[in-house]
């Protein structure tokens, strides 16, 4: 109670002594209050850094090993193998993804937490090895021990003697990475959108004929030089890799911009004759508004796997983009409904009249204070975007065959029932992570609803 | 009213085209051959260059009745070196190929010659006959085993587009020809090919690409015949029949699969609904009108915890501990009847009496999510309602506290559960993919997965459409009932 009190006491100090009142503090001052909320915040957190170091807390390279008087650092290293000499003069080479590290004959050797890789498999221990069941072990000599405690596989093995435990880390870097950036993609287009859609209405944003016009048009030609000319171009990327594709994806979105750009440069001068000159207005809202609609009568998980069977490559990135173009629906309504609100406040009036330009009105005026139901649904939207990508690899649709995931693991349980740790594990793992996000979000409306704030 | 109806369905009309083309860019941009699959699955034979002439022309025959050898829609966005009559390509490579071909040196002519010159020379090689005189010296299986070799790399050159690999293949076809002397008669066709091949290169007019041009295909397409069907010959066009088309992987009319397997996914929809709206409103009530209570806190953080549940999870766990012969038998893993069937003229009842062990489980799964979500939607909106005034009034009447819940603050809280209703139907058509799948229940949503993993897109189609406008219908009576409850709210 006293903590409480002193809390207070310094929000209300910094409020009387004139400095900015910080909407985000508050934010997070309200929000602490609740406890569930916070907490779950916190186990966020350490979510966060488990995915970000999975790779070297889950890995059956070693990060350290001395072999033969070399320093190694297999679980760190970029290169895949290491050549050694030996005393008789010869190169022995190691291959770091797959050298037998457990029985190397090493002078100092430190593994990884959990000395197993998600995807590979621990033929001594394969058939489903139950947690708490004997876990066999083939020593340096190459007889068959009892299975070491720093070797055992805590949650036990799947059919192939691949560790539980690793792909659950494994998964928990999956599972985050697409929840995280398919939001990011989805907020991107539901901020924007919605944010247009709600401050200019049907009739607020207005233009000449010609520079309408020739902005249509020039949509259709943006498209034709950006998209339709280079589409082998981009189909290739695809196979080749992410970056590739992230590179010639940037390069079609220039050229798009640029001929956007110049046709409206081409409107401008249009404008000059009397007849393109007239006003007109641009039914953003209505436009903006019947995609919404399109995009929430379809049903989204069916809409999500037809999409993603007709995938050239199957891949955890495409599923990340497919998300988050096909979700972001509730957060543009969400703001559209808020800046429709905003859009008639003083303060905006107060700076139309000032003469501050649309983009500085709407990103630094209106948007801080707008972006709020946003960021409930962007919390909500985190939770069923993971529960998408673990129904999806739970059906084995539009996932990669050798990836390692929460669903996967799930469903790989589901066809020996007595494995009860392949079910219950990644289960958990999902259902937990689901529980925080979506306690992070009930935490973040409470905390944004000024009727609780007592 | 009537005239806010209106207006409201006229807006339906774009938006559900919107969505059946939606529906058509993702079957026409799907991997794999339909025709090709509903042709080979019934007789076996797949290898490359074995295929007969009845195959081709029972493949052509399917392609007309489904009208896949139509463009796909009334205009198109290409460049000015693109033919208007590259969609009658059938095979989806070759049209790549040539695509690609087009893309690198834009001059359609020369390509077309190419292509001609491959194409004649593929059909003179499998008509081939070795001069038996010539192939004296050979062994049987080896004129076979080099017929088939070059078979395969002539078919191979069809789908190829890479200068590299063409070159190698035409290396490999050259030597070949040269040093078998019974095939001579085949050279002066590859020569052609060969010298077409290096004058598509030379006459490159590759900026051709750059000036787009919008082709217009009239209403000979496969979208025009979709929608109004082709005269009532193969189909009657969904517009004035309700005429879903053909299922590429049964053949039979779409319609009826869906009419056969709607029945389960609308009876669990239905039940659902009734379970959740049973059981929630009362814990809903309960809660909210006692705030802060001990049935409150657990029934509201049980309610977050089902919220958050993945439904195949729980499905696994279900059927892990309820259905699994070491733990407890209850209740049968899949299906929704006994594997013979119904007996003999069982009634309506008796019929639900035999399924109700296979019922329990789904329903469920069905169940929890939208009760969980019921729940926690009555108890925020009785909250808020107990404060109001009227209630005050109500209970400075001297009404019992329960007649003051039930009656007045229930009937004013019910508004926002209104809109779950609406989406009953929609929820029926696209049925519940993942329960539906685990436990093998033969509705909707495990047909549109069959119908994702074989490509039979003309099933997604109807759904998406089905879906799309069932939502809008939805969407539309829930104002409506809105309306009715509700008399502040009007549209005019």
């Amino acid at each position: 109670m006293v903590d409480k009190k002193i809390e207070i006491s310094q929000v209300v100090e910094e409020l009387e002594s004139g400095k900015d009142f910080n909407f985000l503090k508050n934010l997070f001052f309200q929000f602490k209050k609740n406890k569930l909320a916070y907490y779950s915040y916190k186990f966020l957190i350490v979510l966060i850094i488990i995915a970000v170091v999975s790779p070297f807390i889950a890995t059956d390279q070693p990060l350290y090993c001395k072999y033969k008087g070399v320093n190694m650092f297999p679980a760190f290293s970029l290169s895949n193998s290491c050549e050694i000499k030996t005393e008789a003069g010869t190169i022995e080479l190691i291959q770091y993804d797959i050298a037998d590290w457990k029985r190397l004959e090493a002078s100092t050797i430190i593994f990884a937490p959990v000395a197993y890789s998600a995807n590979k498999s621990d033929y001594d221990n394969a058939d489903y090895v139950s947690p708490n069941g004997k876990q066999l072990f083939i020593d340096k000599a190459g007889k068959t021990v009892k299975m070491p405690l720093r070797f055992r596989h805590w949650l036990g093995t799947s059919k192939a003697g691949e560790d539980v435990l690793s792909g659950l880390i494994n998964g928990t870097r999956i599972s985050l990475s697409i929840g995280i950036l398919s939001m990011v993609i989805a907020s991107f287009l539901g901020i924007v959108l919605g944010a247009m859609a709600g401050y200019y209405g049907d009739r607020k944003l207005e233009t000449t004929r010609g520079i309408f016009w020739s902005m249509l048009f020039g949509l259709i030609l943006a498209y034709y030089y950006g998209f339709y000319v280079r589409s082998f171009s981009i189909s290739d990327a695809f196979s080749t890799s992410s970056l590739t594709v992230l590179f010639q994806l940037i390069v079609s979105l220039c050229i798009f911009c640029f001929v956007l750009v110049l046709f409206f440069q081409f409107g401008k001068l249009l404008g000059r004759m009397p007849f393109f000159n007239k006003r007109v207005f641009v039914p953003v809202d209505s436009i903006i508004s019947r995609l919404i609609e399109i995009l929430i009568s379809m049903p989204l998980l069916i809409l999500i796997i037809s999409i993603s069977a007709i995938a050239k490559e199957k891949s955890m990135i495409n599923l990340m983009v497919i998300i988050g173009l096909t979700t972001w629906t509730g957060i543009a309504r969400l703001t559209r409904a808020e800046f429709l609100r905003i859009s008639n406040l003083e303060y905006i009036q107060a700076a139309k009249s000032m003469g501050f330009n649309e983009f500085r009105i709407i990103f630094k005026h209106a948007l801080p204070n707008g972006i709020a139901p946003a960021m409930v649904a962007i919390a909500f939207g985190v939770a069923s975007a993971i529960l998408i990508e673990s129904a999806l690899s739970f059906l084995g649709i539009g996932v990669p065959a050798d990836t390692v995931t929460w669903g996967s693991l799930l469903s790989a349980g589901r066809e020996q029932f007595s494995a009860w740790w392949l079910v219950l594990f990644p289960g958990l793992a999902i259902f937990l992570t689901v529980t925080v996000y979506n306690l992070l979000g009930e935490g973040l409306r409470d905390a944004l609803d000024p009727k609780q704030n007592r | 009213m009537i005239q806010y109806i209106v207006k409201r369905i006229l807006i339906f009309i774009p938006t559900l085209l919107v969505i059946t083309l939606l529906g058509f860019v993702i079957s026409v941009n799907a991997p794999g051959d339909p025709v090709e699959r509903m042709v080979t699955s019934s007789q076996n034979s797949g290898e490359v260059g074995s295929q007969s002439k009845s195959q081709l022309e029972q493949k052509k025959f399917w392609r007309n009745k489904l009208g896949l050898d139509l463009p796909v829609f009334y205009f198109s966005l290409t460049s000015v070196s693109y033919p208007d009559t590259l969609y009658k390509i059938y095979d989806k490579s070759e049209k790549e190929a040539l695509a690609r071909f087009i893309h690198m040196y834009g001059n359609w002519k020369e390509i077309e010659m190419y292509s001609n010159s491959l194409n004649r020379f593929c059909i003179s090689q499998l008509e081939f006959v070795a001069d038996s005189n010539l192939i004296k010296q050979y062994d049987e299986n080896a004129v076979l085993e080099i017929l088939n070799q070059l078979r395969f790399d002539a078919l191979s050159l069809k789908t190829s587009f890479d200068p590299s690999v063409i070159k190698a293949k035409n290396k490999e076809i050259i030597g070949l020809l040269s040093s078998y002397s019974f095939l001579s008669p085949l050279k002066s066709n590859f020569e052609k090919v060969i010298q077409n091949y290096a004058l598509m290169q030379q006459n490159a007019s590759a900026w051709k690409n750059y000036i787009p041009r919008i082709a217009f295909y009239g209403f000979k397409n496969q979208y025009h015949r979709w929608l109004f069907g082709d005269g009532g010959e193969f189909s009657k066009g969904l517009l004035f029949h309700g005429d879903f088309g053909t299922s590429y992987v049964t053949r039979q009319p779409i319609s009826d699969v869906i009419y056969s397997k709607i029945g389960w996914s609308l009876f669990f929809s239905m039940l659902s609904v009734f379970l959740a709206y049973l059981i929630s409103i009362p814990i809903g009530v309960k809660s909210g009108a006692n705030r802060g209570s001990r049935f409150d806190k657990i029934s509201s953080l049980v309610l977050f915890l089902l919220y958050s549940m993945p439904s195949f999870w729980l499905a696994t766990l279900l059927i892990m501990t309820f259905a699994n012969t070491d733990v407890f038998a209850w209740f049968p893993a899949s299906g929704v009847k006994p594997a013979l069937g119904y007996p003999d003229g069982a009634s309506f009842l008796q019929m639900i009496k035999i399924s109700f062990p296979y019922i329990v489980l789904p329903a469920i799964c069905y169940t929890y999510s939208s009760f969980a979500f019921l729940s926690r939607t009555m108890r925020v909106s009785i909250i808020e309602s107990v404060n109001q005034d009227y209630i005050r009034t109500a209970r400075a009447k001297g009404l019992t506290e329960n007649k003051v819940i039930w009656k007045h603050s229930l009937r004013n809280a019910l508004l926002p559960i209104i809109t779950v209703f609406a989406n009953i139907f929609p929820a029926a058509i696209g049925g519940s993919v993942i329960i539906e799948t685990i436990f093998t229940i033969p509705g909707m949503g495990s047909e549109t997965v069959f119908a994702i993993q074989n490509n039979n897109y003309p099933m997604i189609i109807a759904v998406l459409t089905i879906t799309g406008f069932l939502t809008l219908l939805g969407y539309l009576i829930s104002d409506i009932l809105y309306a009715i409850v509700d008399p502040r709210i009007s549209y005019k």
